[in-house]
């Protein structure tokens, strides 16, 4: 259930979000400017893959979105550190919210920010690089909503883990471009090495990637993408696993504002 | 029936516990702390604090920086867990149940805690919606509030576009939205310009008029005198002196008389020589009486007299007799010279 109280972070979260909505803008733009540079070679490795009638969109819009949606996880730590930096984290804890009314809050505008991310790249894609998603859209609105849902969580992880705003924005996006890396965002999986097609299971973005594929590539359905979007939804767990387990509220945390 | 044979004593007894338990709850303070002790790793820095501040009631907290001021005030809002003691803010054990118990406290924590890239309006109604008003009455204490402490025509700038002063009182105001039963403000007047410190005093007061129950830390002592504060002095761990102002300053103030001459100072009995001053060898309860009769007593030598100080005993030279760090006649006299 969803507190009052939790909606009325939720509401701050969302002023600070519109108040400062360059990075949102950034991981939107940055992803149609790489575009019309990698459709070309994306397409002629897919048609070498055995599909004549695919646009390099098919490869690329699917790999850089989820590329995007990793980097903008750092939203989610700054939204966060920025707390502390400002003095209004122990405001908000001295209050009568709970802590899950704040940290649920709080990332639910980013959930929805994520989102819309992903819903205006891939529409962009549509638009103007091809990008044919020919299997089921509502398979393709579940995936992309598992794995921004499973960012979140993965976000919140790295606030729960470090202690500085930098070594949490600098690792988490290092984590999250070596996910991306690994999971096919920038070249297809097959076409890595060998151990880094195994490694690849180990990464999330394998199984948005995976999944997205085949809708598009292969015309799947809901039942056919089931198992990646339970893999996402357990990395979601894990995660969120994780910030159950190591988020101290009290803790202190450095931020810059 | 079994209630009809209850024994009326037994009835009258029952009955008696009602009216007495209900005064009883009815007179509690709305903060009750005792035997909180709290270290930081070896740094012990509460060793069992007892503190009581009832409805209307303002206690000034005071204390050297480092004294463990902000440590209690932390304890008592559930942001820092203490090793031991209890806390009950409105009758609610604190520390059991941190957040049914925010809901009767306000608190301005040392520390500035705005949002600068939101509107003095935006940050006032947001605090005062997770405070647990609705979205009218918000709006309303928006901007009683923002009147009560001069922000009215900032209401519309960022935070970041305040000045320090107003700032400051935004993040004072954003703790009295919801009017609660326990205000805690630790040093609201830092960086507050002398129109700025009245208002704030001015508020304090009205809201402890009110019924509400003040805690409020400061290092200037001459706004505790002004809200004629009960005062607790916290030192070494402890509440070392507690009492009102007037009963602080009675028993530990110091008042100080200073005749100041041209040349060394002449002998004056019950008076000490010091260069070219003479302060009274003894403490003094009327400074005013003791520098009228050392001036008969000084007889031609007044005329050397080329200044005379005097000071009533104020809080401050009681908090300084109580912490120890007694003002130095000569560390002054190096002073003045
Ligand atoms: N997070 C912390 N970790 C370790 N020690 C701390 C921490 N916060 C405070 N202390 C120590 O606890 C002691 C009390 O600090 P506190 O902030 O409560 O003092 P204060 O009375 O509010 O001082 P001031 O008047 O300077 O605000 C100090 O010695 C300080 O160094
Ligand atoms: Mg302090």
């Amino acid at each position: 259930m969803i507190s009052r109280r939790s909606l009325v972070v939720a509401r701050i979260s969302r002023q600070l979000l519109l108040t400062d909505p360059a990075s949102t803008i950034m991981m939107v733009v940055m992803p149609l400017i790489l575009a019309p540079f990698l459709a070309p070679a994306a397409k002629a490795q897919l048609q070498l893959a055995g599909y004549p009638a695919a646009s390099g969109g098919d490869q690329i819009i699917p790999g850089l979105a989820v590329l995007f949606a990793f980097l903008s996880t750092q939203l989610v730590g700054t939204l966060f550190f920025r707390e502390h930096a400002w003095g209004t984290w122990n405001r908000l804890r001295a209050s009568p919210a709970s802590t899950a009314d704040i940290v649920l809050g709080k990332v639910a505008p980013l959930y929805v920010a994520q989102l819309l991310e992903l819903g205006v790249l891939l529409s962009a894609g549509w638009l103007l690089f091809g990008y044919r998603p020919n299997g089921s859209v509502l398979a393709l609105a579940l995936v992309v909503a598992t794995f921004a849902a499973m960012l979140v969580a993965f976000g919140v992880m790295l606030v729960a883990l470090f202690s500085s705003m930098d070594m949490a924005l600098v690792l988490g996006g290092l984590g999250g471009m070596v996910m991306a890396g690994l999971g096919g965002a920038l070249a297809p999986v097959s076409s890595l090495p060998s151990w880094a097609q195994v490694a690849a299971h180990f990464s999330p973005a394998y199984w948005a990637l995976n999944a997205m594929r085949s809708i598009t590539l292969d015309q799947a359905g809901l039942v056919d993408v089931a198992g990646s979007i339970g893999v996402l939804l357990l990395f979601g767990v894990g995660f969120s696993a994780v910030v159950a387990w190591r988020f101290r509220p009290a803790a202190v945390k450095i931020g810059t504002t | 029936m079994p209630q009809a044979t209850i024994p009326l004593r037994l009835y009258v007894v029952v009955v008696l516990y009602d009216v007495v338990s209900a005064y009883i709850v009815d007179s509690d303070p709305v903060l009750r702390v005792s035997g909180v002790t709290m270290a930081y790793g070896e740094n012990q820095v509460l060793r069992g604090i007892d503190l009581e501040v009832a409805a209307g009631q303002i206690l000034g907290l005071v204390g050297a920086n480092g004294a463990g001021k902000t440590t209690l005030i932390s304890i008592v809002t559930g942001l820092l867990p203490c090793d031991r003691g209890s806390v009950a803010v409105a009758g609610i054990d604190a520390l059991a149940h941190p957040k049914r118990a925010a809901r009767y406290l306000g608190l301005a924590p040392q520390e500035l805690g705005i949002y600068p890239t939101l509107t003095a309006r935006e940050n006032l109604y947001d605090f005062a919606r997770l405070a647990g008003l609705d979205s009218r009455a918000a709006r309303t204490r928006t901007l009683e509030v923002a009147e009560l402490l001069g922000l009215t025509d900032q209401l519309g700038l960022r935070g970041d576009q305040l000045s320090g002063g107003q700032k400051r009182r935004l993040h004072t105001a954003m703790a009295i939205l919801h009017r609660p039963q326990l205000l805690l403000l630790d040093e609201p007047t830092v960086g507050a310009d002398v129109t700025s410190r009245a208002g704030i005093l001015k508020i304090v007061r009205a809201m402890a008029t009110e019924g509400t129950a003040v805690l409020y830390t400061t290092h200037y002592l001459t706004e505790l005198e002004q809200l004629d504060a009960e005062i607790a002095v916290l030192d070494g761990g402890v509440i070392a002196v507690h009492g009102s102002c007037r009963e602080v300053v009675q028993r530990w103030g110091r008042a100080s008389v200073v005749l100041r001459f041209t040349g060394p100072a002449p002998e004056l009995e019950g008076w000490t020589a010091n260069g070219s001053r003479l302060t009274p060898t003894h403490p003094v309860t009327d400074p005013g009486a003791a520098a009228a009769a050392a001036l008969v007593a000084l007889g031609p030598q007044v005329t050397r007299l080329v200044g005379l100080d005097v000071a009533r005993p104020s809080l401050e030279s009681a908090y300084l007799a109580i912490t120890g760090h007694v003002f130095s006649e000569e560390a002054g006299s190096d002073l003045a010279a």
